[in-house]
């Protein structure tokens, strides 16, 4: 278990910003990390902020940005002199416009069903939580063996279909993910 | 007793000339302008004229009667006009003479002579200079007009001689279709001007500006202080320039400043000024005209040939003899000056006023900062867009290109949008880089997405997302069964840490 995630569980730091031509990018800001874009923990150094200036270092450099102009969930940001427009949307939003892809269909829930008959010994996740690909969600008895449940993208749980104790058919559905892969 | 040197301009050319002033001991006087009453020139000079200007069309700088009438009251012995403003007209310096003050600059006659196109180009013509070949005279019909544009070859460009604002004009790629042109465009000068005459030129498609320095005396020695660039435009006006040029060769620099320094010297020009040429793709050039004023871009002159331009403006206007040796004026390194102007480089160069909240200007013992303001300062709509100059000295063309560049990131200035970016795109781009580009670049290879890159994107992007999410966190955090306890640890320790 030495894998670290980037995401931890707290999906309402999920935040998805769209540019007007179509640029989308995924930033999740932890509590206590650096920040991840599209799913990589970027080194970024936040240096400094005052009213409505940021300045960060990454990659050796100094980047200053400034907020020129809000409204509602539309925000231009000016970096080294040239304005970048977004509008700002968090996960849960997101999900409820739909989480319409480039190609304009729905993203897929991802069920996670048992592979093979077994009892619940432990659920490590909630409702709710962010989860990355590969992330063991429960804990399944099989044949006095206990296989972790993993996650097959990275997402939010919907819903865990099962409890702690549980016995569990196989292919019976324990949990339901959103994924926000694209 | 000190002299007193009235600077009739504003901006960073006033406070670079009150240090000019100084240096030779005198004091500096300027306007305080009532439409820009806080101007940082101001902080610099040793006293200051207060000038009614606020209910006039026209600020203080333009109004030659005023200037002249406020110098004498204030007991001004001599006038630098700068750039722009009064600086090349002819009845301002006259005015001054008249009124026995010093004018910094050429006499007014050359001014005038100068200043009329068609006057400048027979005297330089008298001097052996190049002109972009034309026919002397207007042509009234298309046979003629045919047989003159097939000797000087294509493409060439028709103007109607009673022209202007583009009716009557026409270029002429081929000599099949001069003649159909020649028809069309005579008869829309007909029907505008009442007169179908046109004038046939040869056509620089894309083509380069160089000029020279020259610096001249009283006593009728001239010297050139060799070429600069200034090929990067943007309607028409400059806004990168460099020295020396890419484009010219040893032999041709000694070609055309001599050229230069024989015109100089058969009109009897003093003081500091420029010839301009234009060259063609071939690296054939023409003279255009001679600015008659020190030059914005100046700097670039003074970087690479360590002769302090505006000191010897003042000097020769006190009659001093050039000590400068043409044999001992020599080209040392590569400079590069960037205009910073508070223009929107992502919307057609709109301009931008307002305050300036915080501005940053990049520190190096090879960089070379003129500005005209600070952190605070307000630019306002009565002036024009050029706030400050950056200019970067290197030891040759990619050695300053990249310490240029450098300075320009270093560069940050919150309140407005400047020309800063768009300088920094024009350095990295493979014309810049091969030194091709033209007066044409803008129009014809930039676009506005030239200006953004994917790291300043995704920092946009993160920057934005902060903000969105520290509200939308507090927010979430006033629900009851919504536990939230920091807007962003990560955010608020590196503030602690700071």
């Amino acid at each position: 278990m030495g894998t670290t995630y980037v995401y931890k569980r707290d999906a309402s730091r999920l935040f998805i910003a769209l540019r007007e031509n179509g640029k989308r990018f995924k930033i999740y800001i932890p509590k206590d990390s650096k920040p991840v874009i599209d799913g990589v923990e970027q080194d970024i150094d936040f240096i400094e902020q005052e009213d409505f200036h940021y300045a960060f270092d990454w990659k050796g450099k100094r980047f200053h940005c400034e907020l020129v102009s809000r409204d509602q969930n539309k925000a231009v940001v000016k970096v080294n002199g040239v304005e970048y427009k977004f509008s700002l949307e968090s996960l849960f939003s997101y999900i409820r416009h739909g989480m319409i892809d480039k190609d304009g269909k729905q993203i897929d829930e991802n069920n996670i069903v048992a592979p093979m008959p077994g009892k619940i010994v432990d659920i490590f996740l909630s409702e709710g939580d962010l989860v990355n690909e590969g992330e063991p969600i429960l804990s399944l008895e099989a044949m006095k063996m206990q296989n972790e449940i993993s996650a097959n993208c990275n997402g939010v749980i919907r819903k865990i279909r099962v409890q702690t104790g549980q016995s569990v058919m196989k292919d019976e559905l324990l949990v339901e993910i959103s994924s926000i892969d694209e | 007793m000190k002299k007193r040197l009235l600077i009739a301009n504003r901006g960073e050319i006033a406070i670079r000339i009150t240090r000019a002033a100084h240096k030779q001991g005198m004091l500096a006087v300027v306007f305080q302008s009532e439409k820009e009453p806080d101007a940082l020139y101001l902080n610099f000079a040793d006293e200051i004229i207060q000038a009614s200007d606020a209910a006039n069309e026209k600020p203080i700088f333009l109004d030659a009667e005023l200037i002249v009438s406020l110098a004498l009251e204030h007991n001004v012995d001599l006038i630098h006009p700068g750039y722009g403003f009064l600086s090349e007209n002819p009845d301002f310096a006259q005015l001054c003479l008249d009124n026995g003050i010093n004018f910094i600059g050429p006499s007014p006659q050359l001014i005038r002579d100068m200043g009329l196109k068609t006057v400048a180009k027979s005297m330089a013509i008298k001097a052996g200079l190049p002109l972009v070949p034309g026919s002397d005279g207007a042509i009234n019909d298309a046979a003629a007009g045919k047989e003159f544009a097939d000797k000087i070859g294509y493409p060439v460009i028709l103007k109607a001689s009673a022209g202007g604002g583009g009716r009557g004009m026409r270029i002429v790629e081929k000599s099949e279709t001069i003649e159909r042109n020649f028809k069309s465009a005579s008869d829309e000068a007909l029907a505008a001007f009442s007169n179908g005459d046109m004038f046939i030129e040869k056509y620089l498609q894309n083509p380069k500006h160089l000029e020279f320095q020259i610096m001249g005396d009283k006593q009728g020695n001239v010297v050139h202080l060799g070429e600069r660039e200034c090929s990067l435009q943007r309607k028409h006006q400059k806004i990168i320039e460099e020295a020396p040029s890419a484009s010219v060769t040893p032999q041709m620099r000694k070609e055309m400043g001599e050229m230069a320094v024989r015109f100089a010297k058969a009109i009897g020009y003093y003081s500091a000024g420029t010839i301009e040429f234009i060259m063609d793709e071939d690296g054939s050039y023409y003279f255009m005209e001679m600015n008659t004023r020190i030059q914005v871009e100046h700097p670039v002159t003074e970087m690479v040939t360590g002769v302090d331009l505006v000191d010897w403006q003042i000097r020769v206007a006190l009659g001093e003899e050039l000590t400068l040796k043409q044999e001992d004026i020599k080209i040392n390194g590569w400079a590069i000056e960037c205009r910073v102007n508070t223009e929107d480089p992502q919307n057609r160069f709109s301009p931008q006023t307002g305050f300036i909240d915080k501005i940053y200007f990049p520190k190096k013992d090879f960089i070379r900062i003129e500005t005209g303001v600070q952190s605070g300062s307000v630019v306002t709509p009565y002036f024009d867009s050029m706030i400050a100059k950056i200019i970067v000295h290197g030891e040759n063309r990619p050695d300053v290109i990249e310490k240029t560049l450098a300075a320009l990131y270093d560069f940050s200035l919150i309140g407005l949008k400047t020309t800063v970016p768009f300088c920094r795109t024009v350095l990295q781009h493979p014309d810049f880089v091969d030194a091709t580009y033209t007066t044409r670049w803008v129009d014809s290879v930039y676009s506005p997405e030239m200006l953004e890159n994917e790291e300043d994107e995704m920092i946009a992007a993160l920057s934005a997302t902060i903000m969105y999410a520290s509200e939308y966190l507090q927010l979430s955090s006033d629900l009851p069964t919504y536990k939230n306890d920091a807007l962003n640890v990560w955010v608020l320790n590196k503030r602690l840490n700071y």
